[in-house]
């Protein structure tokens, strides 16, 4: 039987080629859309990396409505305000490493006669290892320092003139309010490649000083970031971090999110989108199909009389239907083939060209070959039962 | 118990509204290793008679057995299977597929068959080369004159070794020198056991026929010896 169909399409490689010719462009634009659809997810997944998937950012809310993770409101709430006695709340609950209470404002930074604008972060020095680590010059903060500072990366070397160092006096300007306040710099971090609640273009203080600074009635965190030891239990450690806030804050508004909750909500969209490309693909397919069907029932026409020869030499309606699908089924197999080739050179191409990152994954290749052979077999049902169902007698007669 | 046995035998086609009776009572039978030769002016039902025979129809009345069994009430995959096992198909016009090579040509029905490859290709070759077209294995029956395609029609008609041979008009599109070497074939077919009927228009074919069945308007009207 299959030696058969291979002989039919070396007699006829023509219209074997026509008919496959939808099926394989087909094949190209899913797994190259596939690929330049996983190249998205993957470039986007590194992007954020594994730096921040740690983290658990705890906020007060609107108390209005609802934002991202926030918990529902039935009636408008004040926002909480955390204070330290959350954060030694925080501390406690198991499975947590390290706790950030942090107070960010704007400030205008004056170092000897330019001026920048820069963050202030307000910190509390001796829970950060993960600062600590990353002093390029000088050292870091302790919870008893008051009136220094550490600068990132940025501020130091590239907002001024001259590099900030370590030991520099600087003076940072509340803006919008007259007032302001000296610093010495006792140390310079290194460059952040991922900045994740911090930046390059901070300056970190003690939350003393911070609240002088600011000189308000009442200094409360803006936001607390907490970070598990754990990164892979970290939703668990927000459920449990939020359990333990509500007593406190019980019908204030306030919101506990791990941070990898947004960034797998991004990967979603991402991955519906890769598949709604490979639904564009698929548009391409089923053309292919209709073209396959059409090449098909002409051959049918085509061979009528061969059919009834075959017939009459005692093939089945079976063996018809099956010669028949299975020249479908070949012809799909093949044109899936050189559609995933050729799709693997369209993507690669594309990726350069335009410089998107781009992933053949089994996964498109598999999709690919299985939608190609499985449409263009769909496809070859019709005309192959048309063909079986042939009264030998009339198609004998035909010519 | 002969070979072949038809009793009663009636065969009509509806055209629009009205039942057009093709064969009207026919009784025959056919003996293993007979020759028989089947005459008649056209449209008297000797094709119809042929392809009751052949299990391509099945009859509106009567029964047709072969070997002992009824085919009127077979399923269509139970026909073909009989075609394919038991039915040697000789047709006027050849009717073999010119985009294979005549040795695949013979090979199709035990291909059909699911005959081991090596088995089949061995017998298509014995075949064409009994019929005297060994140096004609691939080339395409496009290439080849009428009487050896009719050869070629011949081998592929032996190949699953069925029980009788159904020749129809085998030289109706041959000149007079082919025509006598199928009639040669086909005798020597005879000579070695094999059962034919052959629905002929020229007497002269008929020679060696151990018996002729005249036909006329769907009945049998006399048989000669």
């Amino acid at each position: 039987m299959l030696e058969y169909v291979l002989l039919s399409f070396k007699a006829d490689w023509s219209r074997a080629l026509m008919s496959g010719l939808g099926i394989i462009i087909g094949v190209i634009s899913i797994v190259a859309l596939l690929s330049v659809g996983q190249g998205l997810y993957g470039g986007v997944s590194e992007q954020f990396g594994d730096f921040d998937m740690d983290l658990v950012s705890v906020r007060p809310g609107s108390g209005m409505g609802m934002g991202p993770g926030e918990r529902p409101a039935s009636t408008p709430e004040e926002p909480a305000e955390f204070d330290e006695k959350d954060v030694k709340i925080i501390d406690n609950v198991v499975g947590v490493e390290d706790v950030y209470p942090l107070k960010t404002s704007r400030a205008l930074l004056s170092f000897r006669g330019d001026n920048a604008s820069v963050s202030v972060i307000g910190i509390l020095p001796d829970n950060h290892n993960d600062l600590k680590d990353v002093v390029a010059r000088g050292r870091f903060l302790a919870n008893s320092d008051y009136k220094a500072a550490v600068v990132s990366h940025d501020i130091a070397e590239d907002f001024f003139r001259m590099d900030i160092s370590p030991g520099n006096q600087i003076r940072l300007y509340l803006t919008e309010e007259d007032r302001y306040m000296d610093f010495k710099v006792v140390g310079v971090l290194e460059e952040d490649e991922d900045p994740s609640y911090a930046s390059n273009t901070c300056i970190y203080i003690t939350h003393k000083a911070m609240d002088d600074f600011l000189d308000v009635d009442e200094y409360h965190y803006d936001s607390i970031t907490v970070r598990a030891e754990d990164a892979t239990l970290v939703e668990a450690l927000a459920e449990e971090i939020e359990k333990e806030i509500s007593r406190i804050h019980r019908d204030e508004a306030y919101n506990v999110e791990a941070l990898s909750t947004r960034f797998e909500s991004v990967l979603e969209v991402l991955n519906m989108i890769k598949y709604a490309l490979a639904g564009i693909g698929s548009i391409s397919l089923i053309v292919g199909a209709i073209g396959i069907y059409n090449v098909m029932t002409l051959t049918v026409k085509e061979r009528t009389h061969e059919i009834g020869v075959m017939k009459a030499i005692g093939a089945t309606t079976w063996d018809i239907r099956t010669l028949f699908l299975l020249d479908a089924g070949m012809l799909g197999l093949a044109s899936s083939l050189v559609g995933i080739l050729l799709g693997t050179l369209a993507s690669d191409f594309v990726g350069s060209v335009a410089g998107i990152p781009q992933e053949v994954t089994l996964q498109s290749v598999a999709f690919g070959l299985l939608f190609g052979v499985l449409i263009t077999t769909v496809a070859g049902i019709y005309p192959a039962n048309k063909a079986a169902m042939l009264d030998p007698i009339e198609a004998l007669r035909a010519e | 118990m002969s070979l072949v046995e038809i009793a009663g035998l009636e065969k009509g086609y509806r055209v629009g509204e009205i039942d057009v009776p093709v064969l009207k009572g026919i009784d025959l039978g056919i003996d293993e290793g007979e020759f028989v030769a089947l005459m008649g002016p056209s449209g008297c039902g000797k094709s119809t008679l042929m392809n009751i025979l052949g299990c391509l129809d099945r009859p509106s009345k009567g029964r047709v057995l072969l070997k002992g069994q009824d085919l009127s009430h077979l399923s269509d995959r139970n026909l073909a299977r009989i075609r394919r096992d038991e039915i040697g198909f000789v047709f006027q016009s050849f009717n073999l597929i010119g985009r294979m090579s005549n040795l695949k040509n013979v090979e199709l029905p035990m291909t059909l068959k699911e005959t081991a490859r090596g088995i089949r290709r061995d017998r298509a070759r014995e075949l064409l080369e009994s019929v005297g077209l060994a140096h004609r294995l691939d080339y395409s029956p496009s290439n080849l004159s009428g009487g050896e395609r009719q050869r070629v029609a011949i081998a592929r008609a032996l190949a699953n070794d069925p029980s009788i041979i159904l020749a129809d008009e085998p030289t109706g599109n041959l000149d007079e020198k082919s025509t006598n070497e199928i009639m040669d074939i086909m005798y020597q077919l005879n000579k070695e056991g094999h059962t034919i009927i052959m629905v002929t228009h020229d007497i002269e074919t008929t020679k060696h026929c151990s018996r002729v069945v005249w036909m006329r308007d769907g009945l049998v009207q006399e048989v000669t010896s």
